[in-house]
């Protein structure tokens, strides 16, 4: 599905990414592992496609099309979801009102019709619920005066309702006592399928004891230089990143 | 005669006692010009909208007082903040006290306007920064054309001036109405350090009219503290005209403490001119009676990536009146500006007034730029919480106010000066409490 | 609000230039260009106006002509020459039609361009429409249902006919001839608007509107609104604007006058979108207009506006608080982009004990335009326990554009309360990447962004205008960001 090579980018003429190899198949779940600095949150905004960030080398495809010259919202339409490290605030725009934009943009570039309003909120209903969300919530400017867990419980609202291809959640596990992450990850959890992709990036191991992944990559000074499966994460939690460094750097 | 006419008229006699032939004579030949076209601010000026100087511009002002009045230091004293070392510049009726003053050429020049604009080895800076950041307004034209003696503070690179500076104008009431126009230059070069405290004090209740112009110029990050006591007799008046350029990385605080004085109309003006600049405007307004104080700012973001922060707070009493007219204009480059203004007042009478005209004028779209004004009373249920407990009423509103203006105090570096201005407060508000909090 | 799907947005939004810019072609009666006391007479004469009211335009003339312009507001633009402006357009129609039948097929064409064919309207029931066609009103309805309850809604020139003595009575009270040059301008030479009176204790029943266009070529519009609400009364009145593309500048300037008594309610909603001049700054109205409510005892004015429209505008919806206990209020959108200039604001006058005041204004300049607010909070010496809160918020679009905020507060009673705040923003990069990331292009995000920075105000707009107003905001934005 998500097909990543040799890929480097730059900010402000900056190395972060320095050739990432990355491939990830329907069904599976991605972790993405590393140190701060390691370039994790700048990988999550290069797929996006955030212009602040300059790809300068390598090709990033999704279903065998390259996306890396497409707009940020042409990748949304073609299933590319981010969840937000830090989402931001849009002062007196609703949560609703928000997605119920972001799904009809997406449904008009597809060539489909509006979503009727009868199914749209029966629809955000049942994707509320799932995240044990306050309806007051959904009327609630977007982001404002949200608190840390409260933002990325709607992260993986928006995510449930648009349903994409491939979501990537970038550190959403920051900032959530164990309860919110607990109804986060049982959220994505139910969101998974055989035709959809997570790719995980962390810091630390917690997330991981709920979202199980496939594969855990480790990422260092712009590269993954470590692939493993689950129990990587749980050696990273017990030695920390330094052994890594070491590794790499011998 | 009016006094306008009276100014124009004595201006030839001025001039007789000056040489001429400067380049100094020439800006205030200029200047005065300016001044015959302009003639007094009115209020269908928009600047004066709100403050009238009718009541003030009808005494028939002295314009050169005599010089020969001796001052005893004993009587003078209170009016100097007597308990720290510093540099003091003092004059009396418009002429340089040296008996009372201390000034310096070790290091730096902390010395007089009319050794400066006469003595060949001041000219490059008299040349480069005498009346350049001045506005050519009426009040400001009015000092120039008369500019001959005040405080002159150059301060060389790298150097961190120890002592604070008092400049203090005495006026000795002598004759009936007295107007001086004193003017100041200050020079902080490269990463230098200097405070400054100015005051102006009439020594009895005789009119006076004060009409001050002051440049100030700090060059790349150097840092300015300026601190302003106002707190004369009922008579006196003052128009206070402070220009500021500032270069890249430089800081300059500027803090007005305004308890006295018949009508003190403030025009600060700071312009910035690099990148990365701090300018602080802050003040505390008490009055009472008829008073009246008009603070009117300017601040001018030219270069990106600077700050401004305004916090004004005002107490009026009877029938006085407050004027805040506070401007931020943030131009098309200043992009990345973070402009911040505060003003706050509280009135205790049924008969003071207030008028507020904070503005914005931006031009620039990544800004951040915020101003906020209020106008409401003391917090009755406090009042009361403290009564209860066994404040008295008094005392307690003393102190609520007193919370109300600390904001602006915060940030005076000089704890000697803190010491004074929270007495003067006490005294202004009547109660016989250290604010120490 | 459900009626407007994206779809009609989109459409929308293909539009590049001004959508309502067309010419309806109707043969029109017109004087002459120039004043005097001649063509201020003959305006009268026309209208078959009676003594009183000709002696009281000539007067206005007398006042207007010792005035001078102001200059005091932040716009810049070429004064007109008012001696080359004809005072007097009417459509060569019959001016009292009995049904839609009647009406020049035309027109109605104009009408449906618009989107407020009076069949719509008369579908949409509740909405009473006196259309104002240069000048002269043309077409009334709903006015039997407005009779059973004695309400009157005319036009000002037939109520000065029918209902002399409350013109007489009340015109020109609140806004003087004296009061400054545009107002004495309209006094002068006014050639219609409407007069709407509620009786006591009546609570209209419906939204009352009036639809103002400028057809002619040349000639400019003064109109004169006048809204009396008795005591206990409620009126809600809804203004709407649009004006045709044209090149030679148009000139509007109109006079407002709300008279609410003891205890009534009026809300004033005006959407205007003036022909704002074309993307080089080229054409467009000026819009010098003088609003102002008068509150008695217990009494509320609430204007909200939402102004996309004009090369320049000046304009200053007030309330005098004259009564206790009365509160105004004022809820502004001002959106500028290419070359508009709009200096808007509010004056809220606080005279009686215990009145409140609220003011919400929404500053979005794009383009090179400036847009400014000004406002005047006032509190006199007997108004005690006033209330005042003011907010003012910019949003920049671009790095050629301006905002300006001219606050002016003067307090004279101690137990005012007032507070005012202004912010400035942008749309920020973070915000547009979100929005893109979830799917949503750059022009949608912003459309999406300005209605929440906005929202405060629009959420005050009868149902019919906010659609409306949404449509605008986003089309007078158009390609104002990259």
């Amino acid at each position: 599905m998500l097909k990543i090579e040799n890929l480097h980018a730059q900010v402000e003429d900056k190395d972060i990414l320095k050739g990432i190899n990355l491939e990830v198949k329907p069904g599976e779940v991605h972790a993405i592992m590393g140190p701060n600095g390691a370039g994790k949150s700048t990988l999550s905004s290069v797929i996006a496609g955030n212009e602040n960030y300059e790809v300068t080398e390598g090709s990033i495809e999704l279903d065998g099309e390259d996306i890396s010259e497409l707009a940020p919202e042409e990748r949304a339409h073609a299933g590319v979801f981010l969840s937000f490290q830090y989402p931001v605030e849009i002062p007196g725009v609703t949560v609703t009102n928000f997605i119920k934009t972001a799904i009809n943009e997406s449904r008009k570039a597809q060539g489909l019709e509006e979503m009727p309003a009868k199914d749209m909120l029966k629809k955000i209903r049942e994707k509320s619920e799932l995240l044990e969300i306050d309806r007051k919530f959904l009327s609630r400017s977007l982001n404002e005066g949200f608190s840390g867990g409260e933002k990325k419980r709607n992260e993986i609202f928006q995510m449930a309702m648009l349903e994409p291809k491939l979501a990537i959640l970038d550190e959403t596990d920051s900032g959530l006592d164990i309860d919110a992450l607990r109804i986060v990850a049982n959220g994505v959890n139910k969101l998974k399928s055989e035709d959809n992709a997570v790719v995980v990036i962390t810091h630390y191991q917690r997330l991981l004891d709920y979202i199980v992944p496939d594969y855990v990559h480790v990422l260092h000074d712009g590269k993954i230089v470590k692939t493993g499966d689950a129990s990587l994460a749980l050696e990273l939690e017990k030695k920390g990143y330094d052994w890594i460094k070491e590794e790499v750097n011998s | 005669m009016e006094l306008k006419e009276k100014i124009l008229s004595s201006y030839v006699a001025f001039e007789n006692d000056l040489n001429t032939n400067s380049d100094i004579h020439e800006i205030r030949s200029k200047a005065l010009q300016n001044f015959e076209d302009l003639g007094f601010p009115s209020k269908k000026l928009e600047a004066w909208k709100y403050t009238s100087l009718n009541s003030v511009l009808k005494h028939d002002y002295s314009l050169f007082p005599d010089n020969d009045t001796a001052v005893e230091l004993a009587d003078v004293k209170k009016y100097f903040i007597h308990d720290i070392d510093s540099y003091k510049i003092i004059f009396i009726d418009g002429k340089y006290s040296s008996f009372l003053s201390e000034t310096t050429h070790d290091g730096m020049d902390v010395c007089l306007m009319s050794a400066a604009l006469t003595k060949a080895k001041y000219k490059p800076i008299i040349e480069n920064y005498f009346n350049k950041v001045a506005k050519q307004d009426n009040m400001t034209s009015l000092n120039t054309a008369f500019a001959t003696e005040g405080a002159f503070i150059h301060i060389p690179k790298n150097v961190e001036v120890e002592k604070p500076i008092q400049i203090i104008n005495f006026t000795t009431g002598k004759e009936n109405a007295t107007m001086l126009q004193p003017r100041n230059l200050v020079v902080v070069e490269r990463n230098a350090h200097v405070q400054i405290i100015e005051r102006h004090q009439s020594l009895t209740d005789n009119a006076a009219l004060t009409n001050v112009v002051t440049e100030i110029y700090t060059d790349t990050h150097a840092t300015v503290d300026y601190y302003k006591i106002q707190n004369d007799n009922i008579n006196a008046s003052l128009v206070d005209n402070t220009y500021i350029e500032q270069q890249k990385e430089s800081t300059c605080s500027v803090h007005t403490f305004s308890f006295g004085g018949n009508i003190t109309r403030n025009n600060l003006n700071f312009y910035q001119k690099g990148e990365h600049i701090n300018s602080i405007l802050k003040g505390i307004t008490i009055i009472e009676g008829k008073q009246l104080v008009d603070h009117y700012t300017l601040v001018h973001h030219i270069e990106p990536n600077c700050e401004s922060h305004q916090d004004y707070k005002g107490i009026f009493n009877d029938r006085s009146t407050g004027v805040f007219n506070g401007k931020v204009v943030v131009e098309k480059e200043a992009q990345k500006t973070n402009a911040y203004q505060q003003n706050n007042n509280v009135l205790i009478s049924d008969k003071a007034t207030i008028n507020a005209k904070p503005q914005l004028e931006i031009f620039a779209d990544d800004v951040k730029c915020s101003h906020g004004c209020t106008i409401g009373q003391l917090d009755e249920q406090a009042l009361f919480y403290m009564q209860q407990r066994g404040i008295p009423k008094k005392e307690a509103r003393a102190l609520l106010m007193y919370a109300f203006a600390n904001t602006v105090l915060e940030s005076v570096k000089i704890p000697e000066v803190k010491k004074r201005i929270n007495k003067l407060i006490a005294n202004k508000l009547g109660v016989n409490i250290g604010f120490d909090l | 609000m459900s009626k407007y799907t994206e779809d009609d947005l989109r459409e929308e939004l293909k539009t590049k230039e001004y959508e309502y810019g067309f010419y309806t072609d109707i043969e029109a009666d017109k004087f002459p260009a120039g004043l005097n006391e001649d063509i201020v007479r003959a305006i009268s004469k026309k209208k078959n106006e009676p003594e009183w009211m000709t002696e009281w335009r000539l007067e206005a003339f007398r006042i207007w002509q010792q005035m001078e312009e102001p200059e005091w507001a932040n716009v810049n633009y070429e004064k007109p020459d008012f001696q080359a402006i004809s005072y007097y357009s009417a459509p060569k129609q019959k001016p009292k039609l009995n049904s839609l039948d009647e009406v020049d097929p035309e027109m109605l064409a104009t009408f449906e361009k618009l989107g407020i064919s009076l069949e719509e309207q008369k579908r949409l029931a509740n909405v009473a429409v006196d259309i104002v066609m240069d000048s002269v009103s043309v077409a009334t309805t709903f006015k039997e249902t407005l009779a059973e309850k004695g309400i009157i809604f005319m036009p000002i020139s037939e109520a000065i006919q029918e209902h002399p003595e409350l013109v007489k009575k009340y015109i020109g009270s609140v806004v003087p001839p004296t009061d400054n040059f545009y107002a004495a301008l309209n006094s002068a030479v006014f050639s219609d608007g409407s007069f709407c009176y509620i009786p006591k204790g009546v609570r209209c029943p419906m939204e009352l509107s009036t639809y103002f266009r400028i057809n002619e070529g040349g000639t400019g519009q003064f109109e004169r609104t006048l809204v009396v609400a008795d005591e206990s009364s409620y009126v809600s009145y809804l203004e709407g604007c649009t004006a045709p593309q044209r090149d030679e500048n148009q000139l509007h300037a109109a006079v407002v006058e709300l008279i609410a008594m003891e205890d009534a309610e009026i809300k004033y909603s005006t959407v205007q979108n003036w022909f704002p001049g074309d993307a080089s700054g080229k054409g467009g109205v000026f819009n010098f207009v003088t609003k102002r409510g008068l509150c008695e005892t217990n009494a509320k004015i609430s204007w909200t506006q939402v102004e996309t429209g004009s090369a320049v505008t000046w304009k200053y919806p007030s309330c005098v608080l004259k009564g206790n206990n009365s509160v105004g209020e004022f809820y502004s959108i001002a959106v500028t982009n290419n070359y508009q200039q709009a200096d808007t604001g509010t004056k809220m006058i606080h005279l009686g004990k215990n009145t409140k005041s609220t003011i919400i204004s929404k500053g979005i300049s794009a383009g090179k335009s400036q847009n400014s607010y000004r406002g005047l909070v006032q509190i006199g010496p007997r108004a005690e326990n006033a209330r005042n809160f003011s907010q003012c918020d910019s949003l920049l679009m671009g790095n050629e554009c301006g905002a300006h905020t001219f606050p002016y507060i003067e307090a004279k009673n101690k137990s005012a309360q007032i507070e005012h705040e202004a912010t400035t923003s942008k749309i920020g990069e973070d915000q547009l990447f979100y929005c893109n990331q979830r799917g949503i292009d750059t022009e949608k995000a912003i459309a999406l962004i300005v209605n929440g920075f906005s929202k405060e105000v629009l959420n005050k707009l009868p149902m019919e205008f906010a659609v409306e107003a949404q449509k605008l905001l986003e089309i007078s934005l158009e390609g104002s960001v990259g």
